[in-house]
């Protein structure tokens, strides 16, 4: 059986965020909700700046803590190692988003799509209103650009009460395709892959590279691996001074 | 006449509930202030509330069958019908905490053994399961050792596990779940305690039948209220601890989140309107001894507590971390909407018109004629 993991290339990630929206394409994310998301940093005073990017998703940990408060086993692990929700068996107790030491878990607070919901023409007498779109593209579900292949394996788009999060695009991985961020991102920053087959390429950043993952010391042996770092600057060799 | 427009008030607070309820379950949680961040606020405050408070009731009915302090026998009624009230106060809020409560059946279908909430949840069910059983055994005159021992076993492990449930997350490094294992059932007791000295005294006088009726009924209120200042005091001293190790002489990065709760409203109302002023009212003998000492004492209590619980929940979640923290501050506040005070006054409401029901219909006065020890 494999073990998926993601290894993220940090030198080679240019921040352009083509994962977080790929992603809610594919997956259908409603308004406020990224499965795929970033952290930022800016370091130092001006003139002497840095900004840092960092992309983040859910790190499918082998011990997952989310799996083990779920009361209900609604977030659970798939024999590949893939950490995966099911919508059906979810109460919304939210105790999941509590011990996610990463943040990625986001819950429905309302009815998906608001803005397609909204019977308002955006222009009064010019444009459709986007509930009048949604009922001439898609038979009046989800938005016009819903994508029916999510809902082979999750709520297509989840419902109000219930959380949600990435699933390492389970449902195109059962297909043989890699996740859909993996695809999208036009830098190749992101190499996806299987750590049980030791000649895949991942297996060969893991060994060439000093990878590190996100809050190591938890102990919840996240599968999203960091390596690299983007820095070009240069400096003058010195030794200070006193 | 007093009567009618206490019952129309308690209706009129139900009443507000439901319609918070329907709104609530009809656009979802848009009505509370939650976000991603805040993912527990007020209504779960309000659940561990009357359920730690039902758990301290436990233990203190469970003072004169299972302890065999005989004296205590006058109050065990009483106290037994008031955990059941603040129970089902309790789970108005859980129900109204929760996105999807249908769902619970997976509980059962597909339980999580070492998730602390499946636990918790099969230990409420079958804790209310219990308490009825053993109120009516109360109710018919025949008192079931079997039964309070239960009861107290099952406040013991709920008051228990809920500081599991908070303080189990590595991710939330500013809970501490050896301190909430103590600390809990701790502050439970206190609140046990403040419960039966505010309804046995304040709602028998506003209802017109004055308590206590004898000096020896007197007498065990004001040992009550001595037991209630000694634990006021533990916990005081618990308190103080919490807030020099973790609010001063620690530097952790991740106590930032307790060191901002410390200015806060909820932190500042838990320690001194809920404990000191308190322990003060309870230090002061003359004061102790009085009736007014008493309730005062125990109203400040319940509210401090109230906000402590509230406390707690926000000191896990107000540093946002990881990808929550893109654009947001350092620190998130929080003010509750009216939904989620309506979410609290719906729990009360509920609790006090039960209780009401019982004195009016149960006798909650009433002693036990025959005891079966064992049964
Ligand atoms: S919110 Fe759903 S998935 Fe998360 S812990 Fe609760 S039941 Fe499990």
């Amino acid at each position: 059986m494999p073990k998926y993991a993601m290894v993220i290339d940090l030198q080679s990630c240019v921040g352009c965020g083509a994962c977080s929206i790929a992603c809610k394409n594919e997956n259908n994310l409603s308004e406020g909700i990224f499965w795929s998301s970033k952290i930022t940093e800016t370091v130092g005073t001006f003139p002497n700046v840095r900004y840092h990017y960092m992309p983040t998703l859910c790190n499918h940990c082998e011990d997952a803590p989310c799996v083990r408060g779920c009361p209900t086993q609604a977030m659970h692990k798939l024999d590949n190692g893939i950490t995966m929700h099911d919508t059906k068996k979810c109460i919304g107790c939210r105790y999941c988003m509590y011990n996610c030491p990463y943040g990625v878990i986001s819950f429905n607070w309302e009815k998906p799509f608001k803005f397609w919901r909204d019977d308002e023409p955006v222009l009064k007498g010019c444009t459709p209103s986007p509930q009048e779109v949604v009922r001439k593209v898609n038979n009046g579900t989800a938005t016009p650009y819903y994508n029916p292949a999510r809902a082979e394996t999750l709520a297509g788009a989840r419902p109000k009460g219930v959380v949600e999060k990435c699933t390492f695009c389970d449902h195109r991985v059962k297909r043989g395709e890699l996740p859909y961020c993996v695809e999208a991102c036009p830098a190749n920053a992101r190499v996806f892959g299987d750590l049980e087959n030791g000649t895949h390429e991942i297996k060969f950043l893991l060994g060439k590279f000093r990878a590190f993952r996100l809050k190591e010391h938890l102990g919840t042996k996240p599968k999203v691996y960091y390596i690299r770092n983007f820095n070009p600057a240069a400096y003058d060799r010195t030794k200070g001074g006193v | 006449m007093k009567g009618r427009l206490w019952i129309g008030l308690l209706s009129l607070g139900i009443l507000l509930g439901l319609v918070t309820a329907f709104r609530v379950f009809s656009t979802g949680f848009v009505l509370y202030a939650k976000t991603d961040i805040l993912v527990w606020t007020m209504p779960l405050a309000a659940y561990i509330f009357f359920s730690l408070t039902s758990s301290g009731l436990a233990f203190v009915s469970s003072i004169p069958i299972v302890f065999g302090i005989k004296r205590y026998e006058p109050l065990e009624k009483r106290t037994v019908f008031l955990e059941i009230a603040v129970l089902m106060a309790g789970f108005v809020c859980l129900i109204m905490h929760l996105g999807s409560p249908l769902n619970v059946i997976y509980l059962l279908l597909s339980p999580n053994l070492a998730s602390p909430l499946w636990w918790l949840a099969m230990l409420y069910g079958v804790y209310l399961a219990v308490l009825l059983a053993s109120f009516w055994r109360i109710q018919t005159a025949q008192v079931s050792k079997t039964l309070s021992t239960l009861v107290f076993l099952i406040a013991i492990a709920t008051s228990t596990a809920l500081g599991w449930l908070l303080g189990l997350p590595d991710a939330r490094p500013a809970m501490n779940g050896s301190f909430l294992t103590v600390y809990f059932p701790l502050t439970a007791f206190a609140c046990g305690l403040a419960a039966v000295l505010l309804f046995s005294l304040a709602y028998a006088r506003a209802s017109g039948n004055p308590n206590p009726t004898s000096a020896a009924q007197a007498d065990l209120y004001d040992e009550v209220a001595k037991v209630f200042g000694v634990v006021i005091g533990v916990t005081l001293v618990l308190f103080i601890w919490r807030a020099i190790i973790g609010g001063v002489s620690s530097s952790e990065v991740e106590l930032g989140a307790f060191r901002r709760m410390m200015q806060s409203l909820s932190f500042q109302t838990e320690l001194w309107l809920g404990l000191v002023a308190p322990f003060v009212l309870m230090l002061i003998p003359s004061v102790r001894v009085t009736t007014w000492g008493k309730v005062l004492a125990s109203l400040l209590l319940l509210v401090g507590m109230f906000a402590g619980r509230l406390e707690f929940i926000l000191t896990a979640e107000i540093m946002p971390f990881g990808q929550l923290g893109e654009g947001v501050p350092q620190f998130v506040s929080y003010l509750p909407t009216i939904s989620e005070v309506l979410v609290a006054l719906f729990g009360l409401a509920v609790m006090l018109l039960l209780y009401t029901l019982g004195e009016r219909y149960l006798n909650l006065d009433g002693t036990q004629e025959k005891s079966e020890a064992g049964t």
